[in-house]
Parts: structure tokens; C-alpha cells; sequence
């Protein structure tokens, strides 16, 4: 059903990736691909690859759910390839008007897709071994340094938007099926008619639902208010984030992993 | 200031403006509570009840008069956090209060405004939910609860910043009976065992039953205050301000009006029952 | 004649869903033109997603729904005149208001069954007079009213249609006891100008046995009892068994009996109960 949607990414497992720390799965996250991107022969790209698998592998989460991200980005990918195909230096192989395929081009294409493949991947794996509130508390924490330029506002109110987002989205759609059938049993045809008729069908639908969230952000403002919310003054948190033995595992890892690029990146 | 009472409201007045003209949604009021107690408010939507209960947590400022929570005036700009802590606020639609898409992280929200530390968050979120009789539920997200799992959570989410007073301004109106039992089992459980003064909103007559005190109010005014015995005796009254009785009541009332020798001073079934076969008996 | 008639409908949601387990199975029932039915159970028993089938908005998995012996499903084409046939007024429909005015909001049904000009207005200004929504009304915007007039308004929109059957879900939730008595008010005034039939799902027991000719009671899904007010709720063991209540009334007559007091356990409103007091003590009397 539609209200499912929006835990989608995560799955439960009990895997050393589920069990590590948030703040560190996103900085190792960041650093794998960034020497991802720094694999500049075939050999250190086919490392990385290798270990990329070997993450998806350790995060227990079944890989057909990795192939449908990784079918929903397809588009993307064949883009850049053929964009990195036909673009830059090279000694040309065919050529017509003024394209022309050349070795390098074909080797670049290869490499760019491959490495945004594995992007996906990485980031996919991270999305589904953790929750999106334990996210959006990760985030929070890694850019708390900010508050000291001035910036302590900006991350507190971006972390406190995704939460209420979050707890937010299901209601919200919840309600627009309600709408939508209310309107429905009103006779309204949400289903015929060309593109301008169903844009302007939508009318009824949400008006409604534009009127109910801001009834509800009024109300949520008021609750939050009584529950003695200044603007994360002096807010503590319950829930501390501590590193385990886990987190020690996956940094080995992944050191290793950036190393083995580096050597072989020097090495051939 | 009496150290008994918790709130202390002395001539309240609140006006607000809408499109140029004034209303007055609170005429002069004047009431204390007393800590400790179990005070039911009722009256029709539009009687003023609402605003009555945002201004004894200083989310409404008065227009004129006074509202002292524990003594602190509400008007306070620097104590607004004492006075909410103090009083906490529960409203009509669950959905619209709880913040965060995990139960216990939800109930944490106000102990963590109030910088506790996090090992005294923990415990105080485990005892608000093990109040309401929600502990198991901790890990769940609010939206997959029925409406009365997610109001216990509101409340769960009031009392862990541990409040002397709780007000709640129809927490069942969007409930089902399952739902609304729940809520009014836990308040009183709340209320006897946890000793926390409770004011609640309703126009349902039954939930006023077992209260200590009950207040109805018409048109920005309180018109009536006393036990609920002596509250719903008063039928002909009630009705005339919009609100209804309990069917008890209602039976008591109309066997007297044809001519039964019987007082309506009872409210619970088995007591009304009691009386009703007294009656028939003595008769006999 | 029966006017709507449910046969062997069921009802189960694709994928897992596993807190709105709201399936309906295998039920069967009948309804008479003119009938006032009300439907109880509590929440995730079935009866919304029942009651969403009278006019087609679900598909039944299984069984058929028949409105005036004919299956509202022969032409999915036409779907949506069985919409406006059958009228379905959801839980506070005063969120479905849309419009800039209230006649607006009014018309949308109407117009989207193909009325229009005069026709369309006419019919906007006779449901407003039927349900009493005030002339001055009309051009006003639907959100700058009261909520009980928001709701008559946004009732009066599924009225405009004039469906012949017209079903609530808990047409009363959320409002005060003036507000409740005033969406009964509005029932019955639409009943009596049109004969329509009425189906009412609630939570009120004691709503039920003033309004209802006969009650479905529903279960897990399941249509459990299909009776009159005085033989469902004269079977109240079953009935709190099931976590339903019974009417205040109905509750000291069954303290009363226990009491040793001699009498029916069939009585579920005020005025019946006193009718029957003053029947015994008079014959005591005599």
C-alpha cells in the first residue's frame, strides 16, 4: 500500500553494518567513495568493485533489492556512459559528422559507469542497513561542528524538519486517499480526460490537503511549544550515540579497502 | 497564594481580534485547582473551554487578570518554560501532536528540551510509558497505533517532563469507545497512583463521573461548579447550555417527572439500578 | 424490495498491511427501500471498508453488491453514477470542502453528475432549504463557518446528488451533544423529503437504538448479527463479548433483573424504560 512507501529504504537485519554506528557509516561512506573516484586503472577499479561487493554481501540484505536501485538509476548511467563515450581527446576509431568514437572515450565510458554503479551501491547499502531517523540523528551530529561558525540554528532546524517529515509522510498520504475517496464518492473522475482535465481534477484533492497540513503544522507548532520546545536551546538527547567493536571492524575495513586502491593505483 | 492549589486563575479575560472584530472567548473567570485533583470541564464547542485550557499553560496570554501556575504568573516572558513544565497540555488529535516517527524518541522530546541528562531521560521516558501502559510498544511508529495507543502516547510525552498538573482539552473527542475507556482508565490511574492533578475537556457526560469536581462553562463563563452528583442534577439546566446528561440521569430524571418519589443524585448503573428497585419495592 | 443487496462479499487488501486489518469476509445481507440500517463494530472490524463497496469505491475481491437488483459492477464503466446512486459521506467530511463558496463546494457532486444552469442551481438552493444551511451562506467561503455548519455543508454536498441510498460513517464524531443532535436533524429532514435509505455506522449505542430499524453487527470482518434493535441488544453477552457495548438503559435494566426485579432485558431507550417502571409500579399500584 501507498502509506508503505516511506520506510521502504530500510531493512531490518542483524548485520555488523545494521549494528555499527550511523556517524560512521556515513563518513566511511564518503571516503570509500571518494577513493572510488580515485581508482585510475582497471585494476584498482576491479579492487574497489570486489570490495564493494564483499560490503553488500557482509550487509545481509538480499542483492535484488540492491538491482532495483540500481535499475531505477539505469537511465542516468547509459547517459553518462555515452556522453563520456564521445567526449574528449582520443585517437578516433569511426567517426561521423562530428562525433567520433575513440579508445579512450570507450575506456572512460566504462570507468565512469562502473564507478557511479558502485556509488549507488555503497549509498544503497548504507540507506538500507539504517533507519531514517537514526540518519537524519547522524547527520545532526556530524555537522554540529558547524554551530561553531555560526551555523548551530541551521543544523538543529534541518535535522528537526527531516524528523517531522518523516513522522509526517504516512499521515499525509494516509489523508490524501481519503480525500481522494471522499472526492471520489462526490463523483469527481480522477481517472479520465486529458493531461489539463486531470491536473485541474487534482484541485479538489489538494486544496484539501494543503488546508489539513497547515491545520496540522499549527497544531504540531502548539504541541511542541507545550513540550517545552525553544528552538533546541540546551537540548539534550536521549539516545548517545557510542562506537562498538563493530564500528573498529568496518574501519579496518574500509582503511583497508582505500589502501589496497592507493597501492594499486601506484603500484601499476 | 495557597499552597494547595496548583492553578490560580483571578479575573481572567481573554479577547482575540479576527478580521477586524473583537470576541471575547473568556469573561471573567475565576477558579482554583486544587493539587491533586480531578477537575472535568465541560461545555459546547465554542463555550470557551479551549482557550480556558491554553491559558493555564500560558499559551494564551491573558487579556487581563491572572493565571498563576505553582504561583508563577503566566504573563512571565521568563518563566514560560517553568509554567509549561509545570502544566502540560494534551489536545484533541493525537496525530498532531507526537513528533518524532519512533515511540520512545517521541516521548522523549520534552525531557530533552529540558537539557535533562540522558540517563535520566531514559528512565523518565520508561516510566511515562510504562504509565500509560505503553512500554511495549516503545519501538513502534505512531502512525501503525489506534488513536487511543497514540493519545497514551501524547500523555506518555507530557508526563516523562514530569507535570504537577495535566490538561487535556478533549482527548477522546476523536476516539473510538475502546479508545476513549483507555485514555480515561489511564487519567485516573494517573490522577490516584501518580497523585498528578488532572483537568480534563470533554462534552462526553459519563467521563465526568468519577470526578471530584466538575465545572461547566457556557459562553466564555463558568455557570456551575460541584460534584458531578450535584452537577447533573441540574438537567433541564444543562440542557439549555447545549450539553446532555448521562442516560442515567436522563432516567432518573424522567421517572421523577412522572411521578416516581426518586432523586437523581446517582449516576454510576449499579447505584441507579439500586435505586429503582428501592423505589419499586417500597411500593409494594 | 430490497433496494441494495450484498451477496457473499469479501474483501482483502494486496500486500501486508499488518496493523489495518480491515478485511471483509464472505458477508451477505439485504437492505429494504427505505430502511434506516446502522452498522456497529469496533474500529478495524470491517465496516468501512463494507460500506465502501455500496457505492463501488472498492472492488469487492468476491460476491457482488446489487443496487436495485442489478450489479453495480455490470459496466465499471459507469461506476460513477452508482456514486451519485448511492451517497457515501465519509468520517468528518468537513475536510473535503474545497471551493471558494459554499454554493460551490454544494454543486460539485451535482455538476460532476452532468447538471447545470438552472437545474444545477436549483438543486443546490432545494438541498440547502431541505437540511437548513442558510441562504446568506451561500456565497460565503466554506472555511470561514463554524464546524458544525462546515459539516451540514459538506453533508448537504453528497445530499445535492440525491442519492436514494445515503451512507455515513460516524456522521456525529467530534462533536458536542447540540452538534450531534444537529447531524440527526439533518438525517432525518433528507429522509423524509426524499424516502431515501439511510445507512449510519456508529459508535453510539444509544444513537442507534433511537434511529435504526434494523443493526448489522460486525466482527473481524464478519456480519455476526442482522436484527432489530430490541434482538441485538437484548443479546448483550454476545455483544460485549465481541468488546461492543449496549445502551446505558439497557445495562440497569440488566442490573434490575439481577436485583430481582421482573424485567424485559429488550429495552434500549429512555422513553421505553419508563414506559416499562411505570407499568410495573402501576400494576403494584393497582
Amino acid at each position: 500500500m501507498l502509506k508503505d512507501i516511506t520506510f521502504g529504504q530500510f531493512y531490518d537485519s542483524k548485520s555488523l553494518l545494521h549494528k555499527a554506528d550511523p556517524r560512521i557509516k556515513i563518513v566511511l561512506m564518503v571516503l570509500l567513495i571518494v577513493f572510488i573516484f580515485i581508482a585510475g586503472n582497471m585494476y584498482s577499479l576491479a579492487f574497489a568493485a570486489v570490495s564493494v561487493f564483499s560490503i553488500l554481501l557482509v550487509s545481509k540484505v538480499p542483492f535484488k533489492l540492491y538491482l532495483k536501485n540500481m535499475k531505477a538509476i539505469l537511465p542516468v548511467l547509459i547517459f553518462t556512459a555515452i556522453i563520456n563515450m564521445f567526449y574528449g581527446e582520443g585517437e578516433p576509431i569511426v567517426s561521423f559528422w562530428i562525433f567520433s568514437l575513440t579508445l579512450e572515450g570507450i575506456s572512460r565510458a566504462i570507468f565512469m559507469a562502473l564507478r557511479i554503479a558502485l556509488l549507488i551501491f555503497i549509498s544503497s547499502a548504507l540507506t538500507y542497513t539504517t533507519t531514517p531517523n537514526d540518519l537524519t540523528d547522524a547527520i545532526e551530529h556530524l555537522l554540529s561542528p558547524l554551530k561553531y561558525v555560526g551555523l548551530k540554528n541551521a543544523v538543529h532546524i534541518m535535522a528537526m524538519m527531516m524528523t517531522i517529515a518523516l513522522r509526517f509522510i504516512p499521515t499525509l498520504i494516509e489523508e490524501a486517499e481519503k480525500v481522494m475517496n471522499a472526492q471520489k464518492a462526490r463523483g469527481a473522475d480522477l481517472e479520465s480526460g486529458g493531461l489539463i482535465d486531470r491536473v485541474k481534477a487534482l484541485i479538489p484533492i489538494l486544496i484539501p490537503l494543503l488546508l489539513s497540513a497547515v491545520r496540522r503544522a499549527y497544531e504540531l507548532a502548539e504541541a511542541m511549544e507545550c513540550r517545552c520546545y525553544n528552538g533546541g536551546e540546551g537540548k539534550t538527547r536521549m539516545k548517545q550515540m557510542t562506537l562498538s567493536v563493530c564500528d573498529l571492524w568496518i574501519s579496518s575495513g574500509a582503511v583497508l579497502i582505500s589502501g589496497g586502491i592507493i597501492v594499486l593505483n601506484i603500484l601499476i | 497564594m495557597k499552597m494547595d492549589n496548583i492553578i490560580e486563575i483571578k479575573n481572567l479575560v481573554y479577547e482575540y481580534t479576527e478580521e477586524d472584530e473583537t470576541f471575547v472567548a473568556v469573561k471573567n473567570v475565576n477558579l482554583d485547582i486544587k493539587k491533586g485533583s480531578f477537575t472535568v470541564i465541560l461545555g459546547h464547542n465554542g463555550s470557551g473551554k479551549s482557550t480556558l485550557a491554553k491559558l493555564m499553560n500560558g499559551l494564551n496570554k491573558p487579556s487581563s487578570g491572572k493565571v498563576l501556575v505553582d504561583g508563577i504568573d503566566t504573563a512571565d516572558e521568563e518563566k514560560e518554560l517553568e509554567v509549561k513544565r509545570r502544566v502540560g497540555l494534551v489536545f484533541q488529535n493525537p496525530d498532531n501532536q507526537l513528533i518524532a516517527s519512533v515511540v520512545e524518541e517521541d516521548v522523549a522530546f520534552g525531557p530533552e528540551n529540558l537539557g535533562l541528562e540522558p540517563k535520566i531521560i531514559r528512565q523518565r521516558v520508561d516510566d511515562a510509558l510504562k504509565a500509560v501502559g505503553m512500554y511495549e510498544f516503545r519501538k513502534s511508529t505512531p502512525h501503525r497505533l489506534s488513536g487511543g495507543q497514540k493519545q497514551r502516547i501524547a500523555i506518555a510525552g507530557i508526563i516523562a517532563m514530569e507535570p504537577e498538573c495535566l490538561v487535556l482539552d478533549e482527548p477522546t473527542a476523536m476516539l473510538d469507545p475502546k479508545g476513549r475507556a483507555e485514555i480515561i482508565e489511564t487519567l485516573k490511574r494517573l490522577n490516584s497512583e501518580k497523585g498528578i492533578t488532572v483537568v480534563l475537556i470533554t462534552h462526553f457526560m459519563e467521563e465526568a463521573e468519577s470526578a471530584d469536581r466538575v465545572i461547566v462553562m457556557n459562553d466564555g463563563e463558568i455557570i456551575d461548579d460541584g460534584t458531578p452528583k450535584e452537577i447533573f442534577k441540574k438537567v433541564e439546566k444543562l440542557k439549555q447550555v447545549g450539553l446532555d446528561v448521562p442516560q442515567t440521569t436522563e432516567l432518573l430524571y424522567e421517572l421523577q417527572k412522572n411521578g416516581f418519589d426518586i432523586s437523581t443524585d446517582v449516576i454510576s448503573i449499579e447505584d441507579t439500578a439500586l435505586k429503582i428497585s428501592a423505589v419499586l419495592n417500597s411500593e409494594e | 424490495m430490497a433496494i441494495l443487496e450484498v451477496k457473499g462479499l469479501s474483501h482483502t487488501y494486496g500486500g501486508n498491511t499488518p496493523f489495518i486489518n480491515d478485511a471483509v469476509k464472505d458477508v451477505s445481507f439485504s437492505i429494504e427501500k427505505g430502511e434506516i440500517i446502522g452498522i456497529i463494530g469496533h474500529t478495524g472490524s470491517g465496516k468501512s471498508t463494507l460500506v465502501q463497496h455500496l457505492n463501488g469505491l472498492l472492488k469487492p475481491t468476491d460476491g457482488t453488491v446489487l443496487l436495485d437488483n442489478e450489479d453495480i459492477w455490470k459496466n465499471p464503466r459507469e461506476i460513477r453514477k452508482v456514486r451519485s446512486q448511492v451517497g457515501l459521506v465519509f468520517q468528518y467530511p468537513e475536510y473535503q470542502l474545497f471551493e471558494e463558496t459554499v454554493f460551490a463546494d454544494i454543486a460539485f457532486g451535482p455538476k460532476n453528475m452532468g447538471l447545470e444552469g438552472d437545474e444545477l442551481k436549483n438543486r443546490v438552493i432545494e438541498t440547502c432549504k431541505m437540511i437548513g444551511v442558510k441562504p446568506e451562506y451561500l456565497e460565503k467561503s466554506p472555511f470561514d463557518l463554524s464546524g458544525g455548519e462546515k459539516r451540514r455543508v459538506a453533508i448537504a454536498g453528497v445530499m445535492a446528488m440525491r442519492p436514494k441510498v445515503i451512507v455515513f460513517d460516524e456522521p456525529t464524531a467530534g462533536l458536542d451533544p447540540k452538534g450531534r443532535e444537529n447531524v440527526m436533524q439533518i438525517i432525518k429532514s433528507y429522509r423524509e423529503a426524499t424516502d431515501a435509505t439511510v445507512v449510519i455506522i456508529s459508535h453510539s449505542m444509544e444513537d442507534m437504538a433511537l434511529l435504526a430499524d434494523r443493526v448489522i453487527v460486525m466482527n473481524k470482518g464478519e456480519l455476526v448479527m442482522f436484527d432489530t434493535p430490541e434482538k441485538v441488544f437484548s443479546s448483550g453477552e454476545k455483544l460485549l463479548e465481541i468488546g461492543l457495548n449496549v445502551p446505558i438503559v439497557t445495562r440497569v435494566f440488566y442490573e434490575l433483573k439481577k436485583l430481582g426485579v421482573n424485567v424485559p432485558q429488550d429495552v434500549f431507550t429512555v422513553e421505553r424504560a419508563v414506559e416499562v417502571l411505570c407499568e410495573i409500579r402501576g400494576c403494584k399500584d393497582a
